[in-house]
């Protein structure tokens, strides 16, 4: 089945990349060309705050930015093919319905996604959520292949989870053994400082990409 | 049809285990080359004197002594093998151990600040180990008889070279701060209980050298497939349930478990029956082992010895967990089989004598891990399910390759060479001069040893088992008390209600001293290096 398994969702994006620089660019100074101010900004914006932009979109699994250049050439006796021209590819799996994570993606890093897709054939067309929803739609190629390291649920289930995983296993080394009135005190205490229905808080942070930096207070 | 080896061409570590042939005693030697005509007047020196794989079917028969040689990058570099041939060398190889150090984890405690000087782990010197030279005796009076004739040969070399010839080099950290001039290793007794029982002793007490890896064309005992071979779909407790891995694991020019023939360098005559070597010093803390060993142990249920049983896999006396589940039937299987092997090396064993042996012998090695997907019996964090998996990694669903069970585990099967070393004279210490020499071969460092190490030793992912690594082996860093923060999930068992056990706070209880990744040629390859006519185009 395409493009859902579930409650996740896998988005793949093939947006074509404007051919040449922006207007009133000096010619022939490569570095001001399209394709290279969108790697820029894709390098850069990661650079700037550490973690991704990407972080800040709720529900997002895993997601991924990269500049397709062309399809590469396998010898004899292949044909040698281009492609017409190159691509921004973004490839997502998130939870839940497409409209409401392109949405969420708008309201929250609006600004940044303006930076990337500024660069690409059409997206001048763009002004609120629903032209970029309808934007997005017009790039989207069928996606079969998903990321397998999470299952469907929201993603705050699942920091939240893996939050508490640590914490009880932490838990279980340090209590294991005590008598049941002192275990008990004991799991009572853990349940009230890590807050297992709580998924706000304590948890895991979104996007981290470190485990110095999981753990959100 | 099966891969048929010229044993004659092979390097005799490479199939045979020494120990287990009767030579207890070992002495490792490190030269440096400083002529290259000189090193090469070494290789021919040595040359007729280096034992090969040939089988060795009468035991009354075989030499007191055995020689083998092997060479770093640098060495052959020094030794001036063509480059483009050097070039063909794999990275991990070239790059030699220490620049491996975040992938197989020489980091912490074990980083090579802390090594033997012998490996230069001062910055401002420099000083490379070019060849190595394994000597495995009979005894000490041999082993020294055959460590005269390398000097002796040594003294040649270096009387023939006017540019300051071949030098064997020093920095062992010995015992007592001495200086000794090689790195020498020597089976450890077991037990008077388990005398006679096969395979020594390392530092921790366990029963060491037990499973081996079985693979065509070796010439060893066909019965070892057994459980040293690779799972096939038949009765584990048979030859039905093993077959012999592809030799080109092990050896360069034969076909692997790819059906491929392993990288190696060119010209083909050159890499052909050769192999890679893994030489580490591994420090063992002795001190840590036996006081963490017994502080968790008295609250462990089954009390210390199950608890070390969980560690390895194995009862201390060598009795494989997945099918020993209590210590006393692991004594009594170990006892029976140690007083029968006595026989039977006497030869006073009657003929149903011999017959209990084989069949008792056979239960060391003749098991998988499909009876066990819970880990209920041995865990998947001990040492030899880590290190060897069987058809494990199919968690106990069969279907899951059923045409080939170990699908997930046979690329990654190693040989294991070397002998324990130092005495740890207190057994509250970790201070002092004793672990274990080991020496691994196989035909890729990367895909086979390194893997193992920085996978299945340092992290858990593929036993389901988070950030956990093995607690004999894993690096468990170093903490502000001096203490490591491993971790062990001992699986409980649903069956009988039996809750898991968790241990944590594990000291590193294995640290490395040394070491670095070795060229072992064929003969064929001996004698193109040291007539310096290797011809690459
Ligand atoms: C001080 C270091 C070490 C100690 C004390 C140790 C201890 C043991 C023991 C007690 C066994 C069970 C006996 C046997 O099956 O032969 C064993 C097996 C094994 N060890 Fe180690 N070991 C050490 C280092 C290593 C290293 C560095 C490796 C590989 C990188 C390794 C790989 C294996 C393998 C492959 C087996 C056989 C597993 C099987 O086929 O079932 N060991 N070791």
């Amino acid at each position: 089945m395409a493009n859902k398994s579930g409650n996740a969702y896998a988005l793949t994006l093939l947006c074509p990349i404007l051919p040449g620089a922006p207007p009133g660019t000096e010619p022939g100074i490569g570095a001001k060309s399209h394709v290279a101010c969108l790697r820029y900004e894709l390098q850069q914006q990661v650079r700037v705050s550490e973690e991704s932009p990407m972080a800040k979109v709720l529900n997002t699994y895993l997601c991924r930015f990269y500049v397709l250049d062309d399809v590469p050439y396998q010898g004899k006796p292949a044909i040698l093919e281009h492609l017409k021209s190159r691509y921004l590819v973004f490839s997502s799996n998130f939870h839940g319905e497409l409209d409401d994570y392109l949405k969420g993606m708008w309201i929250t890093i609006e600004p940044e996604i303006r930076f990337i897709l500024d660069h690409c054939v059409g997206f001048s067309e763009v002004s609120d959520v629903a032209s970029f929803i309808a934007y997005i739609k017009k790039c989207q190629v069928k996606t079969t292949f998903f990321f397998n390291g999470s299952n469907d649920d929201p993603l705050a289930e699942q920091l939240k989870a893996l939050y508490l995983k640590q914490e009880f296993s932490k838990f279980v080394c340090e209590n294991q053994g005590r008598n049941p009135a002192d275990l008990q005190q004991a799991f009572r205490q853990f349940i009230k400082r890590a807050q297992p229905e709580n998924t706000a808080n304590p948890t895991w942070k979104a996007g981290a990409y470190h485990l110095d930096r999981v753990v959100s207070q | 049809m099966d891969t048929v080896l010229d044993l004659d061409d092979i390097q005799g570590n490479v199939v045979k285990a020494y120990g287990r042939y009767g030579y207890p005693v070992a002495r490792y030697l490190f030269f440096g080359i400083v002529a290259p005509e000189a090193g090469r007047d070494f290789v021919r020196s040595i040359l007729p004197h280096i034992t090969t794989s040939v089988p060795w079917p009468d035991l009354s028969k075989t030499p007191l002594a055995a020689t083998n040689i092997a060479f770093t990058y640098q060495g052959l570099r020094h030794l001036e093998v063509p480059d483009v041939t050097l070039h063909g060398f794999p990275d991990e190889f070239s790059m030699g151990m220490k620049a491996r150090r975040d992938i197989i984890g020489d980091t912490g405690p074990n980083h090579f600040h802390r090594w033997d000087p012998i490996w230069d782990n001062q910055e401002e010197k420099i000083q490379h180990v070019h060849i190595i030279v394994t000597m495995d005796g009979k005894n000490e009076d041999a082993l020294e008889t055959r460590y005269q004739l390398i000097r002796g040969i040594l003294a040649g070399v270096n009387g023939r070279s006017k540019d300051g010839g071949v030098v064997q080099l020093t920095g062992h950290r010995g015992a007592g701060g001495d200086d000794p001039l090689y790195q020498s290793a020597h089976g450890l007794l077991p037990k008077p209980a388990e005398l006679g029982y096969p395979g020594g002793k390392e530092h921790f007490g366990y029963s060491d050298g037990i499973s081996t890896s079985y693979f065509q064309g070796c010439g060893e005992d066909p019965d070892l497939v057994i459980g040293g071979g690779k799972p096939v779909k038949g009765d584990p407790k048979t030859k039905e349930g093993w077959a012999p891995l592809e030799a080109g694991e092990f050896v360069f020019g034969h076909r692997d478990e790819a059906f491929e023939y392993p990288e190696a360098p060119g010209p083909p005559l050159f890499s052909r029956n050769g192999t890679f070597m893994v030489y580490r010093k591994l420090h063992q803390n002795v001190g840590s082992f036996n006081s963490y060993l017994e502080a968790e142990g008295a609250k462990f249920p089954g009390g210390m010895e199950a608890l070390a049983a969980k560690f390895a896999g194995r009862w201390r006396n060598g009795a494989p967990l997945v099918t020993f589940d209590t210590e006393e039937k692991a004594n009594q299987y170990i006892t029976r089989l140690a007083a029968l092997q006595v026989k039977v090396w006497a030869n006073q064993a009657t003929e149903v004598e011999k017959a209990e042996f084989a069949k008792l012998n056979l239960q060391l090695k003749a098991y998988d891990y499909d009876d066990d997907k819970d880990g209920a019996k041995c865990p998947f964090g001990a040492h030899i399910r880590r290190s060897n998996p069987r058809s494990g990694l199919r968690f106990g669903n069969v279907k899951a390759f059923a045409d080939e069970p170990g699908a997930l585990s046979n690329r990654r099967r190693i040989l294991r060479r070397g002998l324990p070393y130092g005495h740890s004279e207190d057994p509250t210490r970790d201070d002092g001069d004793h672990g274990v020499i080991m020496m691994i071969i196989n035909a890729d460092l990367s895909r086979q040893f390194e893997f193992v190490q920085q996978q299945w030793f340092n992290f858990g992912n593929d036993f389901h088992l988070a950030n956990d690594q093995d607690p004999l082996l894993g690096n468990h860093g170093i903490n502000e008390n001096c203490r490591g923060e491993g971790r062990m999930v001992i699986e409980g068992d649903a069956k009988t209600n039996k809750p898991p056990y968790f241990c944590s706070r594990m000291p590193t209880l294995v640290e490395t001293r040394g070491g670095d990744y070795f060229f072992v040629p064929s003969l064929t390859c001996l004698r193109m290096i040291g007539l310096g006519n290797i011809d690459p185009t």
